[in-house]
C-alpha cells in the first residue's frame, strides 16, 4: 500500500526493519523464559558486549565491502589486549589506550602489506598471518603479564564503553561517508575494474583498509579488556573463534547497505545476537553448544543476505 | 563557414596480438561539429575513441587537442584534459549515490584537508542534475534505484557538466529510449553550440544522418573516407562501410542451385526459443550438408542462439529438438548428442587456458575411452587431432596459454574433431586469427560440409558469411529479420541493410 | 621514436626470450617440492645431529602420519578444483567420537558409522558452497566451528572412549598398509580416470571445464562427500592410535592440512598444476618440519611462528596465476 511504498523509499526504511526484528527476538526469548531474561538492567548487559563486537564489525566491514576477507582479527584482538596490559602498566591511561590503537594499525599495515605484495588470496594470506601473531601473543603475554590492573577497568562499564563505542561508530560513519577511502572501498567492491580505470588506486585503497580494520580492532581491544579485564594469549588457531561475532554483525551492515546506514546495521544487529545467545544461555543452553549457534547462525545471516546468481563461479 | 581544428589524429595505429584493429588514422575534427564516426562491427571506430578517451593505451600516432598533444591515462585524466565519453555498456556503480557516481575519480575538489564535503558534493549533483532537466534524479539516492536509462543519463551529466572540448558517444543511443535520445541529442546540440566537438559513433543511419555534421568511415581499420552530410544518402552511406573485394582463395567457390537441391535432413530444430533481453521468438531448422550462417550487430542476441543450442542459456524458453527427437536443455545432452560448440569468448568458454593442450582436446571424449584411461591412450588421442588441425606445438602437453590465437582456435576444432561431433555451433570462428588459419579453417568447413555435417556459423564478418553460408540469416534486435540465399549476386548491401 | 615497425619486432623477440623463460622457471617450480623436502630433510638431519633419521624416530614420524596422509588425499581432490576445507578438524573429531561410541558393538559398523558421519557433514559442506552459492572457505569455516562445538558438547562429562580392543590395532604394518592402500587407490583412480583430469579442469577455469561437457556441481557435492568420507576413515585411524575422543580432538588439522598441501607444492587455486605428488611430498614434509623443530626443542609457540612463515613463502611461490587477474 502507499504508505508502505513511502517508507521503502525513506533511508531509515532498514533500521525501522532492523528495529522490529529486534523487538520480536525480545518477544520470542522473553516469552520463553520470562523471569531469565529480557530485564532492563539485562538488556544494558546485552548492549554492552553488542557494542564491542560492533566496534569490530564496523573495521572489518571496510574490508568485506570490497570482496575481501581478514581471518586474523581474532589474533589481532588478543595481542592488542596485551599490548594494552603491557603498556598501561608503564604508561597509565595513555598507555592503555594508545598501545592497542597503534597494535592494531601496525598489524594491520603487515595484512596489507603482505596481500599487496604476495598477490595471493586475502583470507589465505589473513590465515598464514594469524598463525604468526598467535605465536607473537605468547611472547607479548611473558612481557606484559595476563591482568588487567584495577585501576584501568573502566572501558569495561558504563559510562567509558559507551563513549568509547559511539566514538568509533562516529568514526566510522565519519570515513564512509565524508572521505574518498569511503567511496572507493564502495566502488572497488562494485566493479574493481570499472574503479580503476576512473583512476582509482586500488592497491593503495585496499592497504588503507587492512590498516583501518585492524586499527578498529585495536579499539575493540580496549573495550573487550576492559569487560573481560585478563587476557591469555591463544595459539592453535584458537584465535579464530574471535573472528566470528565481529563478521556476523559485518554482514548485517553489508545486507543492509542499500538503505545507507551501515554503521546503524552493524550496531542493531550486534544486539540482536547478544540477545540472541543471551537466550539461549537463560533456556539453560550449556556453554558448549554456543560455538553450535555461533557457527550455525553465521552460516544463516550469509546465506540469506547471499544473493543467487545463476551460472556464477564461487569457489 | 570556416571551421577551426579542434582535434588532429595523426596516424593512430593499434594492434592486438595479430589482429591490426587500427591502421594509421588520421582524422580532422572540427570545432562545432558533430562528427558521425560509421562503420561494420570490427572497423575500429570504438578501438580508436577508446585510445583517444583513456580506456587504451595508444599503440602509436598522437592525438593533438587545440595545439597539445594528448594521451590520457585513465578516463578521469581524459576529462581533467577535456576529454570525454559516454560509453555503452554501465558505467556507473551499483552501492554508491548518484553523487558519488558522479565524481567519481574527480573528488578533489570537494576535499579539504582529508575532508569530503559530501553535501557540497551532493548540492553540486543536484544543481547539475536539475539543468539538465533531470531534476527527478536525486543526488543522494543510491544510484541503484534507477533503471538503466536514467543511470545512463546521469552518466552523460557526468560526462558533460564541465563542457569538453571533445565529446565521444559511443553507441550509446541503442540502449536508450525515445525520451533518452533527445536528451542525449539535446546534449550533443549544447556542445556543438559551444562550439566544441562531439564524436558520435551509431549504427542507426536515420540518426546519424539527423544529428552529424560530417561523415567519417572506418573499414577494417582503415580510414575510407569522410563525407558531408548533406552530400550523402543511407544507401550511399553503406556502400561507403562496406564495398571490399572478395579473395576468393579464401572462402567457397561453389554455388549450388538450391532450388533443384534437396535440403538435407533437419539436424536441429529451433523452435519459439527466447532469452529475456536478449533473443526473442527465434525459429529455424539447420540441416545436414549445409552451412547456415547468422549475422547482425553485436548486440542482436545472435551470440545467445549458439548457446542456447549448445544447452548452454540460463532462462531460455522454447525448445531445441534433434532429429530423433531428443530435446536439448544442458550442455551434456548437446555433448553426448553430437553437437558441438566454440565460444565467442575464446578465453573463458571454450578452452582451459591455465591446462595442456591434451586436456583442451580430449576431455569431452574421456567418457567414451573405457573405464581406464592410461596416459598413452590420452596422449595419442590428442596428438593425432592436434597434428589433423596443424596445430604449432612443442607437445601436447603444453599449456595452452602458450599459444597464438589461431593455434588456440586450432585446439577448439581438435576437440570437436575428436569427439566426432556431427553439428558444429562456431561462434566468431576466425576473430583475431591471421590469414593462413583463417584459410586452413574455411577449407575444414568446407570438408565438414561434403561429409554431410551440419555447421552453423555465427559471425560479425560479413565477407565471411557471404564466402561460406548456404544460407545466412540476419537479426536484429533479438529476432530474425530476413533470409538470404546464397548466390554470386549476393552482395554487403543486402545484409546491412537487414541488420541496422 | 621508435615507429610502430621497430616496436613489433621488438615485442616479437622478447615475447620468444620470455616464453623461454617461463617454460625453464616452470619446470623448476615443478621441481621445487621436491628440493624442498630433500632440504628440510637435510636441514634437521643436521641440526639435530642425526637423531632424526634413527630407525625409532622415523617410525614415530611415520605414526603420527598415517591419519594425515589419508586425510590429505580428500583434500587434495578438494582443492585441486580450487576449493578449500578447514572443517577437516572438527569433522575428524565427531566422526571419531561416532565410531568410538560405534566400536562398543561392531567394528564394521563403527568403521562404516565414521565413514558415513564424514560424508554427511561432506554433503552439508557441499550444500552451503554449490546451491547456496557461499565461498567453500567461509562454509567450511562455519562447520568446523558448529562441529567443535558438538564435540565438546558430546565429551562434556567425559572423553568418549573406544572398545578396548581397538587399541591393538596399533600395528605399523598394518597402519602403513591401510595408509599404502588408501594413497594407491587415489592415486589410480585419479590418474587412470577421468575424474583427475575433470577435477583439474574445474581448478583451471570452471567455466570453461562447464562448456567442456563436466557436470561441475555434481562433481563438487561428489568431490566433498568423498573426501568426508576419507576423514571419517582416518578417524578409524586416529582411534586405534589414541583410543578416545576429546573435546580438542582433530584441533588445527586443517591447518596442517593447508601447510602439508603448500609445502608438497600445491597451487592455492588448484587447477592444472597440482599433482598427486602434493600428497606424499606434502605430508612428508610437513612430518620431518614439525618433528625437527620438536627435537630442536622449540616451545610450541615458536614451531607455530616458524611454520606460519613457511605457510606464508610457500603459498606466494607456488601461487598459479596469471598477471591480469583479479585477487580477492
Amino acid at each position: 500500500m502507499e504508505l508502505i511504498k513511502r517508507a521503502r523509499q525513506s533511508q531509515w526504511y532498514g533500521v525501522g526493519l532492523l528495529l522490529i526484528v529486534t523487538a520480536l527476538v525480545w518477544l520470542v526469548f522473553k516469552a520463553m523464559c520470562p523471569s531469565t531474561f529480557g530485564d532492563p538492567d539485562q538488556l544494558l548487559t546485552y548492549l554492552q558486549t553488542g557494542l564491542i563486537y560492533a566496534v569490530g564489525g564496523c573495521g572489518l566491514y571496510f574490508i568485506v565491502v570490497m570482496g575481501l576477507w581478514d581471518f586474523s582479527i581474532g589474533s589481532v584482538l588478543v595481542l592488542s589486549c596485551l599490548m594494552a596490559i603491557g603498556f598501561s602498566q608503564s604508561m597509565g591511561i595513555l598507555g592503555l589506550i594508545v598501545a592497542p590503537i597503534l597494535c592494531g594499525a601496525l598489524l594491520g599495515a603487515a595484512n596489507g602489506l603482505a596481500y599487496i605484495k604476495l598477490r595471493i588470496p586475502s583470507l589465505i594470506v589473513t590465515v598464514g598471518l594469524s598463525l604468526i601473531y598467535e605465536s607473537l601473543s605468547v611472547f607479548a603475554s611473558g612481557w606484559s603479564g595476563t591482568r588487567l590492573g584495577d585501576a584501568y577497568k573502566m572501558f569495561g562499564s558504563y559510562p567509558w564503553n559507551l563513549i568509547l563505542a559511539v566514538l568509533a561508530f562516529a568514526l566510522c560513519t565519519f570515513i564512509l561517508k565524508y572521505t574518498k577511502l569511503g567511496t572507493y572501498v564502495n566502488a572497488i567492491g562494485a566493479n574493481e575494474a570499472t574503479a580503476k580505470n576512473m583512476g582509482v588506486n586500488v592497491d593503495k585503497y585496499k592497504f588503507l583498509a587492512f590498516v583501518l580494520c585492524s586499527t578498529f580492532v585495536g579499539i575493540m581491544a580496549i573495550l573487550y579488556i576492559g569487560y573481560g579485564t585478563a587476557q591469555t594469549p591463544m595459539t592453535g588457531m584458537l584465535s579464530q573463534s574471535l573472528n566470528f561475532k565481529p563478521l556476523m554483525g559485518t554482514f548485517f551492515g553489508l545486507a543492509f547497505k542499500k538503505y545507507g546506514h551501515p554503521v546503524a546495521a552493524i550496531v542493531i544487529g550486534e544486539f540482536i545476537i547478544s540477545m540472541m545467545f543471551a537466550g539461549f544461555v537463560a533456556l539453560g543452553m550449556p556453554v558448549t553448544i554456543n560455538n553450535v549457534v555461533t557457527g550455525a547462525t553465521l552460516l544463516a545471516i550469509i546465506c540469506i543476505t547471499t544473493k543467487r546468481v545463476k551460472g556464477a563461479v564461487v569457489k | 563557414m570556416e571551421q577551426k581544428l579542434l582535434l588532429h589524429a595523426e596516424k593512430i595505429d593499434k594492434r592486438f596480438g595479430p589482429t591490426h584493429a587500427v591502421n594509421e588514422v588520421s582524422l580532422d575534427f572540427l570545432e562545432g561539429e558533430v562528427h558521425a564516426l560509421i562503420g561494420e562491427n570490427g572497423s575500429g571506430k570504438s578501438t580508436f575513441t577508446n585510445m583517444l578517451t583513456g580506456i587504451l593505451p595508444i599503440g602509436s600516432g598522437t592525438f593533438t587537442l587545440m595545439g597539445h598533444d594528448v594521451a590520457p591515462k585513465n578516463q578521469v585524466d581524459a576529462n581533467h584534459q577535456g576529454i570525454a565519453i559516454v560509453v555503452q555498456e554501465t558505467g556507473t556503480l551499483g552501492g554508491l549515490s548518484v553523487a558519488d557516481n558522479m565524481f567519481l575519480g574527480d573528488e578533489d575538489q570537494f576535499i579539504r584537508r582529508g575532508i569530503k564535503d559530501t553535501a557540497a558534493m551532493n548540492r553540486k549533483a543536484q544543481e547539475l542534475l536539475d539543468a539538465y532537466g533531470l531534476g527527478y534524479i536525486k543526488a543522494t539516492s543510491i544510484i541503484d534505484n534507477y533503471d538503466f536509462e536514467d543511470r545512463k543519463l546521469v552518466e552523460i551529466v557526468k560526462s558533460t557538466w564541465f563542457d569538453p572540448a571533445v565529446l565521444v558517444i559511443d553507441e550509446t543511443t541503442t540502449a536508450l529510449s525515445q525520451k533518452g535520445r533527445d536528451k542525449l541529442f539535446e546534449v550533443m546540440d549544447h556542445v556543438r553550440e559551444l562550439g566544441h566537438c562531439v564524436i558520435f559513433i551509431s549504427h542507426d543511419m536515420g540518426e546519424v544522418l539527423k544529428m552529424a555534421d560530417r561523415i567519417s568511415i572506418l573499414r577494417d581499420g582503415d580510414f575510407v573516407t569522410t563525407v558531408n552530410r548533406e552530400d550523402v544518402d543511407e544507401d550511399q552511406l553503406k556502400t561507403l562501410m562496406v564495398g571490399r573485394q572478395m579473395d576468393d582463395h579464401y572462402y567457397r567457390t561453389d554455388y549450388p542451385d538450391y532450388a533443384r537441391e534437396q535440403p538435407g535432413e533437419t539436424a536441429v530444430s529451433v523452435r519459439g526459443v527466447t532469452v529475456p533481453g536478449m533473443i526473442d521468438d527465434i525459429s529455424f531448422d539447420l540441416h545436414r550438408g549445409e552451412i547456415l550462417g547468422i549475422g547482425g550487430l553485436s548486440e542482436c542476441g545472435m551470440h545467445e542462439v549458439g548457446k542456447a543450442i549448445f544447452g548452454a542459456s540460463y532462462d531460455r524458453t522454447g525448445e531445441v529438438v534433434l532429429a530423433d527427437g531428443t530435446k536439448v536443455k544442458d550442455i551434456n545432452t548437446a555433448i553426448d548428442h553430437s553437437i558441438a560448440y566454440a565460444s565467442k569468448d575464446r578465453d573463458n568458454e571454450s578452452l582451459l587456458i591455465n591446462d595442456t593442450i591434451e586436456d583442451n582436446i580430449a576431455l569431452p571424449s574421456m567418457r567414451d575411452m573405457g573405464r581406464v584411461l592410461s596416459d598413452k591412450k590420452l596422449r595419442e588421442f590428442s596428438d593425432k587431432y592436434a597434428v589433423l588441425m596443424s596445430t604449432k606445438m612443442v607437445s601436447v602437453n603444453q599449456y595452452v596459454s602458450a599459444l597464438s590465437g589461431g593455434n588456440k582456435q586450432k585446439v577448439v576444432l581438435a576437440r570437436w574433431l575428436g569427439k566426432q561431433s556431427d553439428i558444429l555451433v562456431l561462434d566468431s570462428p576466425t576473430r583475431g586469427i591471421d590469414i593462413k588459419v583463417k584459410a586452413a579453417i574455411y577449407a575444414l568447413l568446407e570438408q565438414m560440409r561434403k561429409e554431410n555435417k551440419a555447421i552453423l556459423i555465427i559471425s560479425e564478418e560479413i565477407m565471411e558469411l557471404l564466402g561460406m553460408c548456404d544460407r545466412i540469416f540476419v537479426m536484429k534486435d533479438g529476432k530474425i529479420n530476413g533470409e538470404l540465399t546464397r548466390s554470386p549476386e549476393l552482395s554487403e548491401q543486402d545484409l546491412i541493410s537487414k541488420m541496422v | 621514436m621508435t615507429t610502430s615497425n621497430d616496436t613489433a619486432i621488438d615485442s616479437k623477440t622478447t615475447a620468444i626470450d620470455d616464453k623461454k623463460k617461463d617454460a625453464f622457471a616452470a619446470r623448476i617450480r615443478g621441481f621445487l617440492p621436491l628440493i624442498g623436502f630433500v632440504v628440510i630433510l637435510g636441514f634437521f638431519a643436521i641440526a639435530t645431529g642425526g637423531s632424526i633419521l634413527t630407525p625409532k624416530n622415523i617410525t614415530l614420524i611415520l605414526s603420527g602420519g598415517y591419519m594425515l596422509m589419508i586425510a590429505a588425499c580428500g583434500v587434495w581432490l578438494i582443492m585441486t578444483m580450487g576449493c578449500l576445507d578447514f572443517s577437516q578438524g572438527s569433522m575428524l573429531g565427531v566422526s571419531c567420537a561416532v565410531f568410538c561410541a560405534l566400536s562398543q558393538y561392531n567394528l564394521a559398523l563403527a568403521i562404516l558409522g565414521g565413514i558415513a558421519t564424514g560424508g554427511v557433514i561432506g554433503a552439508i559442506n557441499a550444500y552451503f558452497h554449490v546451491y547456496r552459492q557461499i565461498q567453500s572457505f567461509v562454509v567450511t569455516m562455519c562447520v568446523m566451528f558448529l562441529l567443535r562445538g558438538v564435540c565438546a558438547f558430546i565429551t562434556t562429562t567425559s572423553p568418549v572412549y573406544a572398545a578396548t580392543y581397538v587399541t591393538t590395532f596399533n600395528d605399523m604394518t598394518l597402519l602403513m598398509g591401510i595408509t599404502l592402500a588408501v594413497l594407491v587407490i587415489t592415486y589410480v583412480v585419479t590418474r587412470f580416470t577421468s575424474i583427475g583430469h575433470n577435477l583439474k579442469a574445474i581448478g583451471a577455469n570452471e567455466k570453461a571445464a562447464r562448456f567442456a561437457g563436466i557436470k561441475v556441481q555434481k562433481t563438487k557435492v561428489i568431490v566433498y562427500i568423498v573426501a568426508g568420507c576419507l576423514t571419517g576413515f582416518a578417524a578409524f585411524i586416529n582411534a586405534i592410535k589414541v583410543g578416545s575422543v576429546t573435546s580438542t580432538a582433530g584441533n588445527m588439522l586443517e591447518t596442517q592440512l593447508l601447510i602439508a598441501m603448500v609445502l608438497g607444492g600445491m597451487p592455492i587455486n588448484g587447477g592444472a598444476r597440482a599433482r598427486f605428488s602434493n600428497i606424499v611430498i606434502g605430508v612428508l614434509s610437513y612430518l620431518i618440519l614439525q618433528k625437527g623443530l620438536v627435537m630442536m626443542g622449540f616451545t610450541t609457540e615458536i614451531q607455530q611462528l616458524i611454520l606460519g612463515v613457511v605457510f606464508i613463502i610457500m603459498v606466494a611461490l607456488f601461487s598459479d596465476r596469471s598477471s591480469n587477474q583479479v585477487i580477492k
